[in-house]
């Protein structure tokens, strides 16, 4: 019942798109029109620290980019749309986009909104270049999906890496079941590891996202002797939840996240004792504080505009809206098919905030992660760059 | 050993907040028969109520879980407003149905009114420390005083409103109300202002709830009360919906329930277990586990 009313409301959504490109190609050839991009993002929801990152990512590239004369000299005009964080909200906001003429969007951040919208865009032949939606299957080969960040299957694996790196024979995991990214990690951590020989002595698993209590997990993992866990969350529970709850199980070992770490410190509970923190690893997209030209200017810029210093997901936003200039410039048009064939193109090399790349077949960047530490005092946690990984041992 | 001790406590834990949180539901059914879903709704108002008041608590030197106070006072009156504005005015022209669909209606428009305000919006607050850390030793396994002080609180909220609703002259009044409305008004009990009480004492309770909640899960966000609130209502109909220590009962063992799922059958269903008991119950003793069976009053 409720896909028939999908599906009709698509095939409403079709035929007014219909009319509406009719009506834009007219006006399309007049070469000072704004070149609009859209972004769908969480802005509201418990991922909005995602979405904030993300949209102020994109606007100061495109302030940059309109004060140095736009893109094939045209500007740039921003449609910011959010997904609240709900696969279905993010079709909405994509359905409405769609309504509107936008065929360039840069978004979601998670992949489990993106995973909704990847099959909309390829029908409706828009481009959707995710900022940092890292599950697999979200980028395959002949598709108009693209992204500027690395995948799970890398993701994990670098964290199977530094366990095997750091000596560890047995690790555990804990993940959530039933969320795409999270099992999506599991999967490839798992994988990893039996490459690498470690075993993985115990597998625990939350029903959803919003679980709050992972004490249970975390008492299996010291009762199954295991000195790193992999777990595979977001900051809205690994702050306030997952790092309390397991150091209280009595759980004293290593616990490694990836890139939903990012923003932790700032959801942490004031006046506990926070040196549950040390010891927490993750990987993430880049490093703000790492020492080269790009890194600092954009990093300068994104506080001078918004005094904060930009988490991954800012990057990542910044990138994006760079690397469509790069394959508009290419193309010589802003046209989504043009743009898809200049992106889909493996060769071309991109100079980006998160690091020099290309894109692989399946429009995934190559290249490395930042292994990132949190640090505690008791009363303030910060975060520091333990290593940069290129390539996986 | 050790495993069982933690699960029993990890139970105990989720198991007090239930309970809690039951309490304002069983209580508001008790009295008008309605399933108040706004219930859970009105635990994110008191959290976030506690979020900008902890802080000023703190500055004037005062312990932060004072902020429960001003909580109170919040709830009750978006309770009380609930029931006048919406609640009210939709009991007098339509049914039992439309009253229960303007609960949902209610909590949905409470989370979406807090996500669009500026001071509270959309990303996750987190609260301070409101208790001190500590606890005594079960075996190798901590037990925190915060849980055991919310299990104290759940059981002095149960005996103060047994006693409220069979003791005092409201309660009398509130009962009569739950059982015949007509009756009630030619006895000269005010029914609109008896009901008016009881969702000020239930959406107080919801602020208490709030503070132990926040106190064991110190995460407050908008959205917080609908999967709580329908963890607790499944308490309430498990342990006898209408029935005070029924709520309490319901919540510790859809508590205890959940985290032995987890521990010893699979951590990912522990959700299942939790409606399939309730099912499994509803079979068999279709009231609750402390309901009696009573005809439908006609």
């Amino acid at each position: 019942m409720k896909s028939k009313k999908l599906i009709s409301v698509m095939i409403a959504l079709c035929m007014l798109l219909s009319l509406g490109i009719t009506g834009i190609t007219a006006t399309a050839f007049a070469a000072d029109d704004p070149i609009v991009i859209g972004i769908i993002s969480p802005n509201t929801g418990t991922l909005a620290a995602y979405g904030t990152g993300i949209v102020t990512g994109v606007q100061l590239a495109a302030e940059e980019i309109n004060a140095a004369g736009g893109i094939l000299g045209r500007q740039v005009e921003l449609v910011i749309t959010d997904d609240q964080g709900d696969p279905t909200e993010c079709l909405n906001a994509f359905n409405s986009l769609v309504a509107k003429g936008v065929t360039l969007i840069i978004g979601s951040a998670t992949s489990g909104c993106t995973s909704a919208i990847t099959d909309a865009a390829n029908e409706e032949e828009v481009c959707i270049l995710c900022p940092t939606g890292t599950a697999d299957s979200l980028t395959t080969e002949d598709d108009y999906i693209f992204r500027a960040c690395y995948a799970d299957s890398f993701q994990g694996a670098i964290a199977a890496a530094y366990a095997k790196q750091a000596g560890f024979e047995k690790v555990g995991v804990v993940y959530c079941a039933a969320d795409v990214y999270s099992k999506g990690l599991f999967d490839s951590f798992s994988k990893a590891c039996e490459e690498y020989g470690i075993e993985v002595a115990a597998s625990q698993s939350t029903a959803s996202l919003d679980v709050q209590d992972y004490t249970n997990q975390f008492a299996a993992m010291v009762s199954a002797g295991v000195d790193f866990v992999y777990a595979p969350y977001y900051y809205d529970v690994i702050g306030p939840y997952v790092v309390p709850q397991a150091r209280a199980a009595g759980y004293t070992g290593i616990i490694m996240g990836a890139d939903g770490y990012d923003t932790t410190p700032d959801y942490v509970v004031a006046g506990a004792d926070l040196t549950v923190f040390n010891d927490v690893y993750w990987t993430n997209h880049y490093d703000p504080g790492a020492d080269s030209e790009i890194v600092r200017s954009f990093v300068a810029a994104y506080e001078a505009a918004y005094g904060s210093i930009p988490s991954a997901f800012g990057a990542t936003g910044y990138d994006c809206l760079y690397i469509y200039k790069a394959a508009m410039e290419a193309a010589g048009s802003a046209d989504a098919g043009d743009v898809r064939d200049a992106l889909a193109d493996t060769s071309t090399v991109y100079e980006c905030v998160t690091g020099t790349f290309s894109l692989d077949e399946s429009g995934t960047p190559v290249k490395g992660a930042a292994i990132i530490s949190f640090q505690s005092d008791g009363s303030a946690v910060t975060s520091t760059l333990v290593d940069v990984v290129t390539q996986l041992p | 050993m050790n495993t069982f001790f933690q699960t029993l406590i990890v139970g105990l834990r989720l198991g007090s907040i239930y309970a809690l949180v039951a309490l304002g539901y069983t209580m508001v059914y008790g009295i008008i028969r309605l399933i108040n879903f706004a219930h859970g709704d009105f635990i994110m108002v008191g959290g976030y109520t506690m979020i900008f008041v902890m802080p000023l608590m703190l500055r004037l030197g005062l312990p932060a879980w004072l902020g429960v106070l001003a909580a109170i006072v919040v709830c009750a009156l978006v309770g009380m407003g609930t029931e006048l504005i919406a609640y009210r005015p939709v009991r007098r022209k339509g049914t039992n149905m439309t009253a229960l669909i303007t609960a949902i209606a209610m909590s949905l428009f409470l989370e979406n009114l807090a996500q669009a305000i500026p001071a509270i919006g959309p990303n996750p607050k987190v609260s301070s420390q409101i208790f001190g850390n500590g606890g005594f030793k079960l075996g190798t396994v901590t037990m925190e005083y915060t849980t055991v002080i919310t299990l104290v609180i759940s059981g002095i909220v149960m005996l103060v409103l047994y006693a409220f609703t069979q003791r005092t002259r409201l309660g009398r009044a509130m009962r009569c109300v739950s059982e015949d409305k007509a009756a009630a008004t030619l006895m000269g009990i005010n029914v609109n202002s008896t009901i008016l009480l009881t969702f000020g004492i239930g959406s107080g309770l919801a602020a208490i709830a709030a503070l132990m909640y926040m106190a064991q899960y110190p995460k407050v966000y908008t959205t917080m009360g609908a999967l709580l609130g329908l963890k607790a209502f499944v308490s309430a109909v498990l342990g006898g919906i209408g029935i005070i220590p029924g709520a309490m009962l319901g919540g510790i063992v859809i508590g205890l329930v959940e985290s032995f799922t987890t521990s010893y059958i699979s951590s990912s269903m522990a959700d299942t277990f939790v409606f399939l008991i309730l099912i499994v119950v509803l079979i068999i003793k279709p009231a609750g586990i402390l309901g009696k069976n009573v005809g439908e009053k006609v």
